[in-house]
């Protein structure tokens, strides 16, 4: 072995390269990017897209795909909506992601159907539920929900908090739990893992739980930036959160993949809209601009890291 | 013996198991006593690693019962199996390449404190694994960078490093030099030296003889004998695994082939520098090629099949010059490969047998003409096959023998006139090899013509009218199959001088 290998945090020079890049780049070029302002906006944008993208790296770690996590999204901010009391709006949103979480983990390990069918057809599902509970944008999100998206604590923006705490727990579940360490086993390989005593299937179920509970907690989040639900909420995350979590160098094939590459890959999302903005381009851009890096980070990535 | 006044740790009751139409365990009864090392052999498919897979838990006997201690087990799957105190190192590796060597060691065994990983605790634990094993791994290597050696003590390292009573190892030495089989037969003294029971699955007489204590031999998934190793001798030993007639497997061959060539090779190459072959198959020949593994076989098989480009060289048939490259034109000209993986790249596993033979004929329909079906035929062809199941059954659920007469059944049915068949038994129990052998003789009976792979010497001697002995590619040898001896035939894949241009 004479090249370094990234091992399987999948951490590559391009991933954490790009966001320091697009920062420099940015500051450099665009005065109104050092605004105080402009990066609370930021951490507010990319809030809702770091906690999505941290739920997807767990299914993208046993090799799977989550599309229904928009959905989810969208769902529960229309369950919000529709919440006097902040607790029943979050305890809701909680039980729609371990539901819908265990509905996809179960299809995919149990019955075998592909994560692509399987998600995108909970997806379609909860997409038609969402514009049956709250046909059009609107409702009222409880005051305090809001309050805790958008205030500070000690000078520090809520949102930028709770994309910590969200990067710690995540962390620390993959590093420090054994459900982290099978998740690595079940996504290098699955049928060694289960050789090895490792309970395959219900590590599975857990990657997809997570991640929809993941992503009704962004959507929860989104919904009280915005003081309303929406049904269609969360139509652009699904694929955003793949985008971000290819970027950020995790393997789509499995058993490869980081915390700190999902956060590098959110970033370089979020700084290229940011960017976009300040640059004054076509909004529209960004769908353009987000294909065409989710398609470089797919082929860019090595098939055979760590020898798998 | 004076464990035997205790009860055995570990009773197999009439235990079977099948796998689709393949009955790899049938009635196998054997105990394990504490304090033993238990050599478990028999050859290739006797069934010694399914036997053990059922004590790890793998696989679930279809009937009979499994006792640990003297109690019913159920061992439904790995994780269950460890619980009740069986490590298992499997014959397949199963060290994740993405996991550090401490974190392979403790798989499904992680240490917590207060919930979370203890990773201090678990790294020291490897390390203690690792000193007590005398294996000398860094803990903190990712295992992806490892050598197959090094995975496979490993594998030793970590099977060892289990609280349990049942201890099976099915075949650790292939990858493994001589110092490290002997620092393994330490380490299962050791075991054996603190009460625990070993199972040894190996076909290496040496390693039986020394140092296990108990044998026990297998053959065609039945039970032949439990000895203790004082009592038996090596050649004993090989007599109760293999006892077969070799001579009744093998239909006879014609007295004489008429020298009409149904396929002439002329210098084909697989590499632009490398060397070259010539060679002429005739009609009614079954010919052999023999060589030690990855000699360049599979390459001449291959580029006669068109399913990999050639570097120079003429490929004949009967008529016309076949281009390379291409396996459509070589099927045209009545050139069909039975490849080695089947499943792979010969059958279509959820289809029918019916649509699996049906798939021949329809080559020779132009894709916008309707395709009729002659159920007739297919089934005057299952029935030349031997094939004795029902036609609708999808060819994924029969033995390897019947998935070879399958793919057969394809190629007659497309009567072609060349078959190129690799490994033509491999996967197939021993009574469908015999009828595999006499389809193969009664194709070339009729006039057609066989260019035959085999790793298995006794089936080329058996098999073939005259056998090619590739080495580096080219042809060190090319003798009648006919009072052929596998020493011969190894002398030749084995020795330098080259006799690369002796053509038939």
């Amino acid at each position: 072995m004479t090249t370094k290998t990234p091992g399987r945090t999948g951490l590559t020079r391009y991933t954490v390269g790009l966001p320091i890049v697009l920062v420099l780049l940015l500051a450099a070029t665009q005065a109104d990017f050092r605004s105080p302002q402009n990066l609370l906006n930021f951490s507010g944008q990319i809030g809702a897209l770091l906690i999505v993208a941290l739920g997807q790296l767990f299914v993208t770690l046993v090799a799977g795909i989550d599309l229904s996590v928009g959905s989810v999204m969208s769902l529960a901010s229309a369950i919000a909506a529709t919440q006097a009391h902040p607790l029943a709006a979050v305890a809701l949103a909680t039980a729609l992601g371990v539901a819908v979480g265990a509905a996809n983990g179960l299809g995919v390990a149990l019955a075998g159907v592909h994560p692509l069918v399987m998600t995108l057809s909970t997806a379609t599902f909860l997409q038609g539920l969402a514009y049956v509970v709250l046909p059009i944008p609107g409702g009222a999100i409880a005051p305090a929900l809001g309050a805790a998206a958008t205030g500070q604590v000690a000078g520090i923006p809520a949102p930028l908090l709770w994309c910590a705490a969200a990067a710690l727990a995540a962390s620390l579940v993959l590093r420090r739990t054994r459900f982290g360490a099978h998740l690595f086993a079940v996504g290098g390989h699955p049928r060694s893992a289960y050789l090895n005593g490792v309970r395959v299937q219900a590590v599975v179920v857990g990657a997809y739980v997570w991640c929809s509970v993941a992503a009704a907690w962004a959507g929860l989040f989104l919904a009280a930036r915005v003081s309303a639900g929406d049904p269609a909420l969360g139509a652009s995350y699904a694929l955003e959160s793949v985008a971000a979590v290819a970027l950020g160098g995790v393997q789509l094939t499995g058993g490869v993949g980081s915390v700190a590459g999902v956060v590098a890959g959110v970033l370089s999302l979020g700084l290229m809209t940011n960017g976009l903005n300040l640059f004054g381009v076509s909004p529209f851009m960004r769908g353009v601009l987000t294909g065409a890096l989710l398609l470089a980070a797919v082929s860019l990535q090595r098939r055979r890291i760590v020898g798998m | 013996m004076a464990s035997k006044q205790r009860q055995p740790l570990v009773e197999l009751r009439g235990v079977s198991k099948s796998f689709g139409q393949n009955a790899a365990l049938k009635g196998v009864s054997l105990a394990g006593w504490p304090g033993s090392i238990h050599a478990v052999t028999g050859e290739n498919g006797a069934g010694k690693s399914t036997l053990m897979k059922l004590l790890a838990g793998v696989h679930v006997p279809d009937s009979g019962e499994i006792l640990l201690k003297g109690r019913p087990a159920a061992l439904g799957t790995p994780a269950r199996a460890r619980r009740a105190g069986i490590s298992t190192v499997f014959q397949e590796l199963t060290i994740l390449p993405n996991l550090m060597v401490a974190e392979n060691l403790c798989l499904g065994r992680e240490l917590t404190r207060g919930g979370l990983l203890d990773l201090r605790a678990l790294r020291r634990e490897a390390v203690q694994v690792l000193e007590r094993t005398g294996i000398a791994l860094n803990p903190d290597r990712l295992c992806g960078t490892l050598t197959v050696g090094e995975q496979q003590l490993l594998e030793i390292a970590k099977g060892l490093h289990s609280e349990a009573d049942v201890f099976i190892f099915d075949e650790p030495t292939a990858p493994l030099n001589r110092a490290e089989v002997d620092q393994l037969e330490g380490l299962l003294r050791a075991l054996k030296g603190q009460g625990k029971l070993v199972f040894y699955i190996s076909h290496r007489l040496e390693e039986i003889f020394r140092f296990c204590d108990t044998v026990t031999v297998l053959k065609d998934g039945a039970h032949v004998a439990t000895q203790p190793i004082e009592a038996l001798t090596q050649e004993g030993l090989v007599a109760l695994m293999v006892g077969r007639e070799l001579e009744a497997l093998f239909p006879e061959r014609p007295a004489s082939i008429p020298d009409l060539p149904a396929l002439r090779v002329e210098r084909l190459a697989a590499t632009p520098h490398g060397p070259a072959v010539s060679f002429t198959l005739r009609r009614g020949e079954i010919l052999g090629i023999a060589g030690l593994e990855g000699q360049g076989q599979r390459e001449i098989v291959r580029m006669l099949a068109g399913e990999q480009p050639r570097h120079g060289g003429e490929v004949h048939a009967a008529t016309a010059a076949i281009p390379p490259g291409s396996v459509e034109a070589a099927v045209r000209h009545g050139i069909a490969l039975l490849p080695e993986d089947r499943k792979g790249e010969g059958l279509y596993l959820d289809l029918s047998i019916e649509d699996n033979i049906w798939l021949g004929p329809l080559r020779q329909t132009a894709l916008w003409r309707r395709a009729p079906r002659d159920p007739a035929l297919v089934r005057r062809l299952a029935e030349r096959m031997g094939l004795r199941t029902p036609p609708a059954q999808p060819v994924g659920s029969l033995s390897g023998g019947n998935q070879q007469k399958a793919m057969l059944g394809r190629w007659l049915a497309a009567d072609v006139q060349v078959l190129l068949v690799e490994q033509p038994t491999r996967g197939v129990d021993v009574g469908a090899k015999a009828e595999i052998y006499e389809l193969l003789r009664r194709f070339t009976a009729e006039g057609g013509a066989i260019l035959a792979v085999s790793g298995d010497l006794p089936e080329l001697i058996g098999m073939c009218d005259r056998i090619l002995v590739v080495r580096g590619g080219a042809i060190v040898a090319d003798v009648p199959a006919h009072g052929a001896t596998e020493e011969q035939l190894l002398g030749h894949a084995l020795r330098s001088e080259s006799l690369s241009e002796a053509t038939a």
